[in-house]
């Protein structure tokens, strides 16, 4: 009897055991068979941490290395409203001192607030971003406040709790993003503002923001420039340190390409501030210029202004940022008499000394009255460069032909973009032969019936001053990496020899004179150098008819004339005080010309008398100015 | 004879106990030595995170100085400074410049250069 009993013991005790292992059993099936996937992503999740490894923006430098463009580390500082409890009042007066900001707007910003998360539950928010692109030196006074700050307690007496809640306000109420944001800076200002561009930002992925060009190069080469994220996968413990030991990927950052453009922040500087006097002097709505190197087509200035601070772009209307030289389109005026002249000389439909009848003026022509800016009467090829005829420009064109005059428009690059390494640039407009009316033949060798960019008139003086040869504009000069390797190099480009180097020998002969006291541009003239180039004086176009009194006045020329170094355009809008080209522009031209020279110490070609002195370009107020010994 | 197992019973048997003492010293020891060993790795690592953070912190300065030294050296700084300093520094006139022609070199077989050294007499050379 009793052995049955217990044996009926043991069996319901080897009963309730299996029931027992068999429950454990189950749950371990459930927990490693069943749910295996979600538990172990929750596990993961736990412990596993992926950090985003920003890379560097890289640098944009000039063509001697001067820095233009750098990006700098920041900070993004947020807070989590729930560690902060009820002292956002504490919290918010000392941070508003480092971030300069304002108590309030902090103070409502660190108040918890109820959101719906991605499952749609609605929970206290735990991540407020207070400011980004803070200085990680401003990031490190913070950290030193939020760790001395004091909340007029005694944390002594207070509870456990109570000490953990200050604790953890102090060490975790304030942070930063893990990965650290970029602040693009421009060290020189708004120089060369409309050539560098600007960046924003925008959200990439896993909330990281990145920093994307908007304008100009930074836009353009913006790919090269961003470099590649890295990532490290590892893992934390509880208090979200990183066990170094349990890493599992860990990836540089490639960071981008420096980008060395064919721009000289010295002769940038220069025209800059020449055209910030002429802009005072003649307050035209805008003045532009662009200095090339003819041979090779590289740009080694590019101005227009008004200007704006690529460091604060939001500043300056939209207008000020828009890049004049290469996205507004207008009539050139005289300057475009070069294209017919050096066409119908290479043609051979006019000869060097051919002599044209200027009409005292007025030329009746397809039932328009063409006029010149004052009486001519017979003038020679070379003379309707120097003086600038209307009429003689007129009737070269008219013996060129319409079919050829189109083409040399073509072949100097009007009508389509140069192809420089800049966003926004306009085609501008040239008609084709069908569409011309019959005063197209007369207006266009004038500048007029076409719509030219200031680039495009610049690489077709450029070409004169290369022995006819189109070059491309060349603004980036190559590509480094951070430790200066060339990653790829540009070469200059040759586009097409437009005209024949004996037809361009006779161009420059034609554009010396016009900066002699016979031409337009007198003022122009240089002492140590032979400058050549061409004066242009546009009525601007208002509601489809030409506007009394508004002109676009320019002068394009290079120096020194028999083996040109620099090619220099000078564009004002709407000039006050005088608006014939040569005579608001040509001094500025001048001035940039010898600023340049003596900075590039170009050898001078005229005046070389031994033991001559010359007054020095002193520095004085805005710009360089002569000064008597 | 057989052996008085009563006897031997009451007798301590260091050989076992020593055995079972190195025994418990190796586990106890292994455990200690694998605790200390992870300490250290754990330790180690935070040390390498450290001078992470210290090497990215210095790259960044040195990034920062490189940077401002470029901004010094720039220009347009050297140009405004100039101006602020009133230093009455002006751009060199061409006609202030003087170009010296690099001299043609020597063809190989012109001795003329060395014959002179050679020949010049002793007391020359002191004057």
């Amino acid at each position: 009897m009793t052995k049955r009993l217990q044996l009926k013991r043991v069996l319901t005790l080897l009963g309730l055991l299996c029931l027992a292992f068999a429950g454990l059993s189950s749950r371990l099936v459930d927990l490693q068979v069943w749910r295996h996937d979600e538990l172990a992503a929750k596990a993961q999740q736990n412990t596993q941490r992926e950090f985003w490894r920003a890379p560097r923006r890289g640098d944009i430098l000039d063509a001697h290395g001067n820095l233009l463009a750098t990006s700098i580390f920041v900070k993004t500082v947020c807070a989590d409203p729930v560690l902060i409890g009820t002292q956002q009042a504490v919290v918010a007066r000392q941070l508003a001192l480092l971030l300069q900001m304002s108590e309030g707007d902090l103070y409502q910003r660190l108040l918890p607030r109820l959101v719906k998360n991605q499952k749609g539950e609605t929970v206290t928010n735990r991540y407020v971003v207070l400011q980004r692109k803070v200085a990680d030196e401003t990031w490190q006074k913070i950290q030193m406040m939020m760790t001395n700050l004091s909340f007029g307690v005694d944390e002594k007496k207070l509870s456990r709790a109570g000490r953990a809640f200050f604790r953890d306000l102090r060490t975790s109420a304030v942070f930063t993003d893990p990965v650290d944001d970029q602040l693009r800076v421009y060290p020189n200002g708004s120089l060369a503002a409309h050539a560098l561009g600007f960046v924003g930002t925008e959200n990439g992925t896993n909330h990281v923001s990145q920093t994307v060009g908007r304008d100009g190069v930074e836009l353009v080469l913006n790919s090269a420039l961003s470099g590649v994220a890295g990532w490290r996968l590892t893992q934390t413990d509880r208090q979200k340190r990183e066990l170094v030991a349990l890493r599992d990927e860990d990836v540089q950052a490639r960071d981008g390409l420096n980008v060395v453009l064919t721009i000289d922040a010295a002769i940038q500087h220069i025209v800059e501030t020449s055209l910030a006097d002429a802009l005072q002097k003649h307050t035209p709505l805008s003045i532009t210029a662009v200095v090339t190197r003819p041979r090779t087509g590289e740009i080694l200035a590019m101005v227009t202004l008004p200007n704006f601070d690529p460091n604060n772009p939001g500043a300056s209307p939209a207008d000020a940022r828009r890049n004049r030289v290469i996205s507004d389109v207008m009539e050139p005026g005289s300057t475009f008499k070069i294209v017919v002249v050096s066409g119908a000389l290479n043609e051979g439909a006019v000869r060097w000394a051919d002599t044209f009848d200027c009409e005292q003026g007025h030329f009746a022509f397809a039932g328009r009255v063409l006029h010149d800016h004052e009486p001519f009467g017979i003038l020679t090829t070379e003379s309707i460069i120097t003086k600038s005829s209307n009429i003689g420009a007129a009737k070269i064109g008219i013996r060129l032909g319409e079919g050829r005059l189109y083409d040399y428009v073509r072949d100097f690059g009007f009508g389509q973009r140069t192809g420089i390494s800049l966003p926004g640039e306009a085609r501008g407009i040239l008609y084709p032969v069908k569409d011309w009316s019959k005063v197209s033949i007369a207006q266009i060798p004038m500048g007029q019936g076409v719509a030219v960019t200031r680039l495009q008139m610049i690489m077709a003086m450029s070409a004169l001053a290369n022995d006819g040869w189109l070059m491309r504009p060349m603004l980036v000069n190559r590509l480094e990496d951070r430790n200066g390797n060339v990653v790829q190099q540009y070469a200059p480009q040759r586009v097409r020899q437009v005209v024949s180097e004996s037809t361009d020998k006779l161009m420059v002969e034609a554009l010396k004179t016009v900066v002699t006291p016979d031409g337009t541009a007198p003022g122009a003239a240089m002492k140590d150098y032979t400058g050549a180039g061409k004066t242009g004086t546009a009525q601007k176009v208002e509601n489809g008819a030409y506007a009394e009194h508004k002109f676009y006045s320019s002068f394009i020329g290079f120096f020194p004339a028999d083996n040109p170094e620099l090619c220099i355009s000078v564009v004002m809008d709407e000039p006050k005080e005088g608006y014939y080209g040569g005579q608001v522009c040509g001094p500025v031209f001048k001035e940039i010309a010898e600023r340049c020279a003596s900075y590039l110490n170009i050898p001078a070609d005229k005046n070389l008398q031994p033991g001559a002195t010359s007054p020095p370009l002193v520095a004085s107020g805005g710009s360089h100015t002569i000064q008597n010994p | 004879m057989a052996k008085n197992r009563k006897n031997q019973s009451a007798a301590i048997r260091f050989g076992p106990a020593l055995k079972a003492l190195f025994l418990c010293l190796l586990i106890a020891g292994s455990a200690v030595g694998y605790v200390w060993q992870k300490s250290q790795i754990y330790q180690l690592g935070q040390q390498i995170r450290q001078r992470e953070i210290r090497l990215a912190r210095l790259q960044n300065d040195d990034r920062k100085l490189s940077d401002q030294l470029s901004i010094l050296r720039s220009p347009t700084m050297l140009d405004r400074r100039a101006r602020e300093l009133n230093l009455g520094l002006s751009p060199a006139q061409p006609m202030q410049v003087l170009r010296l022609a690099e001299p043609a070199s020597a063809p190989p077989e012109n001795k003329i250069l060395t014959r002179q050294f050679a020949e010049r007499p002793a007391g020359a050379m002191t004057q």
